[in-house]
Parts: structure tokens; sequence; C-alpha cells
């Protein structure tokens, strides 16, 4: 089998809708089988962790499809470069050394779901640094509320290579960045397939997944709440969360809840957290017991 | 009977997988009318996906009175109670409102036509 060579330009890419539109261009240009992919990085000024996320995950996919992908180091800026070892995604695909700590939160694949490895990685690497000013119970509870993501992405998304994340913290802005993605069927497609209605816009699709009580799984047990727990906490707590699923765009943050349907096509799933990293911005559940819960 | 969850399950009570194991085990003590007790001292995590697998499909066998009076659950911290009451709260709509399903799909319809 003889593979078709391409040569991809990786431009800079930061984390707004427009970079995520670069991203997905890229997608489309290796969503085909038995493909030789080389990533150039000439034109790149600065990766994003959502770039390196994504980047991982369509190298990964390429594989998936019989192909190869290979990144061309040489073409890297040095600070860039300097990043990648830091967070560990030249690890990933090279001999390179590192990773060491730094303020990128670790590039990390999950091929399949595997509980320790995921919450060691949101305890320890993208909260437990020292850089998050919050307690163990607030700890506990983001890291339940972002697990409602990868839960997602396995039970609802289909990947057949997993899930991909990448972080980043921002010492001048106390924030804290989480990329979370898979390339499994979309948010849209789960919807139209459970709803029987192939009309439904990616944009309805994702405002009806951020309903309480929605699932998309036919034997649920009124499963699906994820997402609205998700959205609950992101707006009290001064978060936001962008979410990219075919067409559909879904932002959330305090006082703002929108659902727009893009030009850009991403047939899997991006997910983009942004926390505060100090606690007094977080205002925590105080449910107490009562007796009749059911 | 008692269950010590974190013996059983670990530090972290959020997978499907996780809340089955402790369904498994309470399920059959509930349909002969034992009382269940349930201690979460030591449980730092929680996620809807193990409380809906533990708890919100006992709706499907037995009924929320019977529930209440079976069950006891003791230490589980405020952010695990809030997603708890969620999750059946979400869960007794789903099993006991034949209607709610259409009235899902009508806001959908709603949706979809004003754009």
């Amino acid at each position: 089998m003889t593979l078709e060579r391409r040569i991809l330009a990786v431009p800079t890419i930061n984390d707004d809708p427009p970079d995520f539109d670069r991203l997905f261009r890229l997608w489309s240009q290796v969503n085909d089988d038995f493909l030789e992919v080389e990533f150039n990085f000439t034109r790149c000024r600065f990766l994003q962790h959502n770039a390196v996320a994504f980047l991982g995950g369509i190298a990964r996919l390429i594989e998936y499809r019989g192909g190869t992908a290979k990144f061309n180091w040489d073409t890297l800026q040095d600070n860039i470069q300097g990043n990648l070892i830091q967070n560990g995604f030249m690890g990933c695909f090279s001999e390179s050394r590192g990773p060491w700590v730094g303020n990128s939160i670790p590039y990390q694949e999950y091929p399949t779901k595997s509980k320790e490895n995921i919450i060691n990685y949101l305890k320890v690497k993208w909260l437990g640094r020292g850089w998050v000013n919050v307690s163990q119970g607030l700890c506990n509870a983001i890291v339940g509320t972002v697990w409602e993501i990868y839960e997602n992405a396995f039970e609802h998304g289909i990947s057949p290579i997993g899930v991909f994340c990448c972080g980043q913290h921002y010492p001048q802005l106390h924030l804290l960045k989480l990329c979370v993605l898979d390339f499994g069927v979309g948010i849209p497609s789960s919807v139209r397939w459970f709803k029987k209605k192939e009309t439904v816009s990616a944009s309805v699709a994702l405002r009806w997944a951020f309903r309480p009580g929605t699932t998309t799984k036919p034997n649920g047990m009124g499963r699906g709440m994820g997402l609205d727990l998700l959205k609950e906490f992101i707006k009290l707590n001064q978060g936001e969360l962008e979410v990219y699923s075919h067409e559909g765009y879904a932002l959330i943050r305090e006082g703002q809840e929108r659902y727009l349907d893009r030009s850009t096509f991403f047939e899997g799933t991006a997910v983009n957290f942004t926390f505060k990293c100090d606690e007094s911005y977080y205002h925590l559940a105080s449910e107490e017991h009562n007796d009749n819960l059911f | 009977m008692k269950i010590d969850v974190h013996t059983l399950i670990g530090d972290d009570c959020i997978t499907l997988d996780d809340g089955q194991k402790v369904h498994d085990q309470i399920l059959p003590e509930l349909k002969a009318g034992h009382p269940v007790e349930l201690d979460f001292e030591g449980v730092g995590v929680f996620a809807s996906p193990f409380f809906n697998a533990a708890f919100g499909q006992l709706l499907k066998d037995l009924p929320g009175d019977d529930l209440n009076r079976l069950i006891t659950i003791d230490n589980l911290n405020p952010v695990g109670m809030s997603v708890l009451k969620r999750v059946i709260e979400n869960s007794k709509k789903y099993y006991s409102d034949p209607k709610y399903r259409r009235i899902v799909n009508k806001v959908l319809d709603e949706q979809a036509a004003n754009g």
C-alpha cells in the first residue's frame, strides 16, 4: 500500500474560536485513510494547550487510519519546542527528553477509560501543583465536575482512538486552562440519533445536551446529567466552558449561555475549560442530608 | 447491611462501573425489605455516573417510599449530596413520568422552529 504524502503547515494557534477553526481545517485535511503526513511548524509562532491536544489527537487518528504522522521538529521555534518538551508532547512522538515541571499541564492521551490515570492527572498534574489556591474539598469538587466531560467522551463519544487533553497555567492571569477532546461521533450526532431527527441543527442539539436530565443513552438510567452539572458549576464559579462539536459551539460563563452554528465542521467534540485559581471565586454546594431523597 | 463505600470503591465515586458494584450489593437486600446503610467517610470525589448506577436505577425496581425507609446515607459531603439529589430528581422523572420524554421532544421541536 502506497501512502499519499501530505505536508501540513501548522499556523499560530491560540484558543479563540478562529483558532479552533484552524485546527478543524487541519483535521479536515487528514481525515482520509492511508496518509503520510508531515506537520511543518515554520509559520507557527505559538501553540496553545488546545492545539497541543488536537495535534496529538490527529496524529493518532492518522495512524489509526493506516497512515503515518511525523512532526518536523526542526521547524519549531525554540520557545514552542521548549513547551512541547515540557508538556511531554515531544516525548510521546519522539525520543525527546522531558517532560519537566513548568506552567504546562502535561499532554495526555487515553486510548481507553482509565479512572485512576485520569483522576491522578486532574488531582496531581492539573490542580495539585501549588498554583491553585483551593482547599481539598474544592479540588475534589472541580475534579468530579471535570470528570463528567471525560465520562461523556468515553460513554457517548465512541472515539476509536480515545480522549486527548492538555492544559496550561497562566500565572499573570490567575487562570488554569484545560482542553479535553475526542474524535468520536460528536454530540449533535448522538442527539440526532437518539431523537430520530436528522434535521436538528448542531446548536440546538448542544443546547438540548446541556438541559437537565437529557440523555442519549436509550437504555439509560436517567443519565446524561453531566453536562448540566458542569454548566451549573462553571456559571456559579466564574469559569468558562466552550464546546465545539460538528458546527455547534456552546459558550458558558457567568450570566451568559450561547449556542451557535458555525461554518467550520469537526466531527468529534472539543471542550475548553477556564478556571480561576483562587478559592474566593468559588461557591460550593451546601446541600444537607434529608430523609426523603427518593 | 452496612457498606463502607471507601473500602468497596476507594477515594473516588465517579464511574458507572463502581456505581454498579454498589447497586448489585444493595438491590437484593432492598428487595428483601432489609435496611441498607452506606457510609461515605473518606470518599472525596463524586460524579453523576456513579450515583446514576448506584441509586438512580433503584427506582426501576422499588418505589421511592420504600427506598426512603430502607436506605441510610452517612458522611456524604455536601458536594456529593448535591450531585446525588440531582441524580435522584432526574431519575424520578425518568422512571415515573411517562410524559417526560414527550415534553423533552416538544421542547426540542420548539427550539428547532425558533432557530
